[in-house]
């Protein structure tokens, strides 16, 4: 079965290639992860348009989760990344030492199979991660 | 138009009531707030309950069902943890307005147990696969952004829950009484880097009201424990490129704080004591900034400097805060005017600000509202 989007600015093109779209505002440049009536910015009427996000960008901030809800695997790394190109995510770091978590750090966005889960007709899910820029 | 007036406060003892509802803790306080305004629910107008999580169970009318069914209107409000601000907020509006003479307003809250956040997602359990979305780490990568700035530390963050604690030893209606000195804060189990359970809030049950009454009622009634509302603010989140894949709890706070200021045409400089939203003990320390109780930069500074422990130049959250006062979520808001009333009528004992006249009580709502309230004793 045909794996399905597990995040909602993760997309599949007609060859089965994932990507991530965001969206722009024509107005004034604004950048939103999910789309919308008109900007929530500027409140221009005409409605951000989508775009195909790089996947490469940059740490903003983090924290180093140790306790989550119940049954969740701890510690991961949680992080909130400004890709290139504007759009901003929030992921799991693997791979990272927490030393070596600082502000502006490259980043890369990797996809995966968001734990291995299924849909409920079983089809597979699409995720990603983060890892440190010029890693495997 | 004339001032609107709190006339009579009260909140219950915070901590775990497991055998009694949200809504007889919530009539349990609005009795509470109407003996201490020597009123009768006969003589109030309009009722506005605030509940993060049972608003839509029409908590106003079954606490009317508990202490007397008036037939006035009952306003039901949710607003994350804004919910208690924004009752109290629309219960000014009306009096305002010149609808009503006297209201009230009330906070009532059994929160759900263990950690709260998160949202229904249709897709895999995004926790831990995409970050974490708990409460808890979400502040903590609010903190972390003030750390990376400004060089802000784990020992500056935790100093806000030593402080808060201590505050709360002398609040016989905190959930938590006990003093945590800095190396147990650091020590207690670490949640989300840089927050330890210590300077997370406490999850507990609770209520508050407050009875708000006009200027002409309340020179009927006496002036001497009136406490006038120089300012009620209510905002939402203004757009933040980050937002919503990152929380901000700073600019939805900023844009309230400057239009109560305006408002009440006061300056921080003005104010005598504060209770702000510490949900979590970094929040503290961005609030200092976001209210102008500090340069920019310089939350980690005036915590070490001590201003804002009781003695000090502006005392913040002598009440115990929500870090150990408690945090049910919907009561939240209403408990914290209560504090400022409480201690601009000079009448909280041992925590006792001194010559305290303003005071300011802000919470932050997640996903986003802001409310803030200025006081000052008539």
């Amino acid at each position: 079965m045909a794996p399905r989007p597990g995040h909602r600015s993760i997309r599949v093109d007609g060859s089965g290639k994932p990507f991530l779209q965001g969206y722009r505002c024509g107005a004034c440049g604004a950048v939103v992860p999910e789309p919308t009536m008109a900007c929530r910015a500027c409140a221009d009427r005409t409605p951000p348009a989508p775009f195909k996000s790089p996947e490469t960008g940059r740490l903003w901030t983090w924290t180093v989760v140790q306790r989550s809800y119940p049954g969740i695997a701890v510690p991961f790394v949680s992080a909130v990344v400004d890709l290139d190109g504007g759009l901003t995510l929030k992921g799991t770091v693997v791979g990272v030492e927490p030393a070596q978590l600082r502000q502006s750090l490259p980043l890369r966005l990797v996809y995966d199979d968001a734990g291995g889960g299924t849909d409920k007709d079983g089809a597979p899910w699409i995720g990603f991660h983060f890892t440190v820029a010029g890693e495997a | 138009m004339g001032d609107v007036y709190i006339q009579g406060a009260d909140m219950i003892p915070f901590g775990r009531y497991n055998d009694r509802s949200y809504f007889q803790l919530g009539a349990q306080a609005v009795l509470g707030a109407l003996d201490d305004a020597g009123l009768s629910i006969r003589d109030i107008g309009a009722v506005y309950a605030s509940s993060c999580f049972n608003a839509q169970s029409m908590l106003g009318q079954k606490i009317l069902k508990e202490i007397g069914q008036t037939g006035v209107p009952c306003i039901n409000v949710s607003n994350a943890c804004a919910s208690g601000a924004t009752a109290v907020r629309e219960a000014w509006v009306a009096i305002k307005a010149g609808i009503y003479d006297m209201v009230v307003a009330v906070g009532a809250e059994k929160n759900p147990r263990g950690m709260l956040g998160g949202a229904p997602f249709e897709g895999p359990p995004p926790e831990g696969l995409f970050g974490s979305e708990s409460m808890p780490a979400v502040f903590a990568e609010a903190g972390m952004v003030h750390a990376q700035k400004y060089g802000t530390t784990i020992e500056q963050f935790a100093e806000i829950a030593v402080k808060n604690h201590f505050h709360a030893t002398m609040n016989p209606k905190a959930a938590y009484r006990s003093e945590t000195p800095l190396e147990d804060v650091l020590a207690s189990e670490m949640i989300a880097w840089p927050l330890t359970k210590l300077m997370c809030s406490a999850n507990v049950d609770g209520a508050a009201a407050l009875v708000l009454v006009s200027e002409k009622k309340a020179r009927e009634l006496g002036m001497s424990r009136a406490v006038r509302i120089r300012a009620s603010i209510l905002t939402s989140d203004p757009y933040e490129p980050r937002n919503p894949m990152m929380f901000d709890p700073n600019s939805v706070t900023r844009l309230a704080a400057a239009q109560a200021y305006e408002m009440a045409g006061l300056s921080p400089q003005d104010l005598d004591i504060v209770e702000l939203h510490d949900c979590f003990a970094v929040a503290e320390i961005l609030h200092y900034e976001n209210l102008g109780l500090c340069a920019e930069g310089e939350g980690g500074s005036l915590i070490d400097s001590g201003a804002t422990r009781l003695g000090g130049r502006i005392p913040v959250n002598v009440s115990g805060g929500l870090l150990s006062k408690g945090h049910p979520i919907g009561a939240t808001g209403v408990a914290n005017m209560v504090e400022i009333v409480e201690q601009l009528r000079g009448e909280v004992g041992a925590r006792q600000v001194r010559d305290a006249r303003i005071g300011l009580a802000h919470v932050l709502g997640f996903g986003a509202a802001a409310g803030i309230h200025i006081l000052e004793h008539a």
